[in-house]
């Protein structure tokens, strides 16, 4: 029985390691290091001062997650940040749902493993909702006012904007052509030959220190990211051996809104490491194989990754226990709510 | 001189004090070096990306690890 699972934890990483790590997330964690060394944060941030007009601030907070949220350990700060001396509750607390759901390792991993739809359903979602939450929070706690510093500094040098553009193009081509279908003979040759223009721009039109920043960017990334995702990846394969995702399908196996709500409350309560809700949904429970319904899918992977019991209690310190349980309350029905909407379109 | 490294344990967070030590030692400028990790007490400084430096009380670096070279020029100035 111990090698039976043992072998469904190794076939499972296996699967996952090659038909995603290589053509999906090593990409990726560029892209990603990419936009932690090259794209400039105070340009976004000002918009999130407390003069900002909250029609700038809010849009900017549902979306900004994709080039500031990058990693999870960046989240809390800003949304410290934004919450006591920036916007406010309402901008920090969009800012807080939306970011897990639109940073760009988990819509290109989730896109590639669970399916374009999902993926897409995914950023789409979070940010609409994140938007509601915001505004229903700063409408639910309105009238407190912090006031303080908000401090902003410029990191100097500026580089052509076609510059950052074609790089960033460049391996965004890369990471599409490189999961695509088309076959290794015409796909080999065209990474190959879009890896060379990429070395080209490094070479020429950028400093020595930036591209070492690029690669410290991205390899912190992996280190944080890919050891857990792989421990993790092996971990729900053995568990699947125990616990077959057909033992959930009576209660996520459909788009009613009990299986919604329940997938909605584990995700607030389970705590799943960045990515990992990829394979803990596909997998443990099931997606993949039918088990799992496309609407409980998607609530759980928006309630997932923004809270989790040990987040909760972190947010208590920051923002009070009051608003953090309402905040929580908020993010399962929205989530819910989110994974009707998807559940019925989808199914 | 005082020297404050502000960070949440993150990678950069760690790499900056690193950078900041070795270019005290190879410059021979004698500061104190705090470092910070609460996240309110970061926050109350008005910082809103780390990791950050502050000298003698005066934030100058946010949401980026300087080379060793630069902190040594940063120093002096």
């Amino acid at each position: 029985m111990l090698f039976g699972a043992l072998q469904s934890g190794i076939d499972g990483l296996i699967e996952y390691v090659s038909q995603h790590t290589l053509t999906c997330l090593i990409p990726a964690f560029f892209i990603a290091g990419a936009i932690a060394a090259f794209v400039k944060k105070e340009a976004i941030l000002k918009y999130f001062g407390p003069q900002t007009k909250k029609y700038v601030s809010y849009p900017v907070a549902s979306i900004s997650g994709l080039v500031l949220a990058v990693c999870s350990c960046t989240i809390l700060p800003l949304f410290t940040g934004i919450y006591k001396k920036g916007s406010g509750l309402g901008p920090a607390v969009t800012f807080l749902f939306a970011g897990p759901g639109i940073n760009i390792l988990a819509i290109i991993y989730t896109a590639q493993v669970l399916g374009y739809d999902i993926g897409i359903a995914r950023a789409v979602a979070a940010i609409g909702m994140s938007l509601l939450v915001g505004l229903i929070m700063a409408t639910l706690f309105r009238g407190e006012k912090h006031m303080g510093e908000f401090k902003l500094l410029s990191s100097g040098g500026d580089k052509p904007k076609w510059v950052i553009l074609s790089f960033f193009l460049l391996l965004g081509l890369i990471l599409v052509i490189g999961a695509s279908q088309l076959d290794w003979l015409v796909k080999l040759p065209i990474v190959y030959a879009l890896t060379l223009v990429v070395a080209y721009l490094a070479i020429y039109h950028f400093e020595r220190d930036e591209i070492t920043d690029w690669g410290m960017e991205t390899w912190d990334l992996t280190k944080k990211i890919l050891p857990i995702l792989l421990i993790g990846t092996f971990a729900v394969g053995v568990l699947a051996y125990f616990l077959p995702p057909e033992t959930f399908a009576p209660y996520l196996g459909n788009n009613s809104i009990s299986a919604n709500l329940i997938a909605s409350v584990l995700g607030a309560i389970l705590y799943m490491p960045t990515l990992l809700e990829v394979p803990i949904i596909g997998t443990t429970f099931g997606y993949t194989t039918g088990a799992m319904a496309a609407g409980p899918a998607l609530a759980l992977l928006l309630a997932g990754p923004t809270i989790s019991a040990p987040s909760l209690v972190v947010l208590a310190r920051v923002m009070g226990v009051k608003k953090t349980l309402t905040y929580a309350v908020l993010v399962v029905i929205m989530s819910t709510i989110a994974g009707m909407i998807f559940g019925s379109l989808v199914g | 001189m005082r020297i404050e490294v502000f960070g949440t344990g993150c990678a950069k967070c760690k790499r900056l004090e690193k950078n900041v030590h070795e270019a005290l030692a190879k410059s021979g400028i004698k500061a104190e070096v705090i470092k910070i990790e609460d996240i309110d007490a970061i926050t109350d400084r008005g910082i809103m990306v780390t990791p950050a430096l502050a000298i003698d009380g005066d934030v100058k670096l946010m949401g980026k690890v300087p080379s060793v070279d630069e902190l040594v020029e940063f120093f002096r100035a």
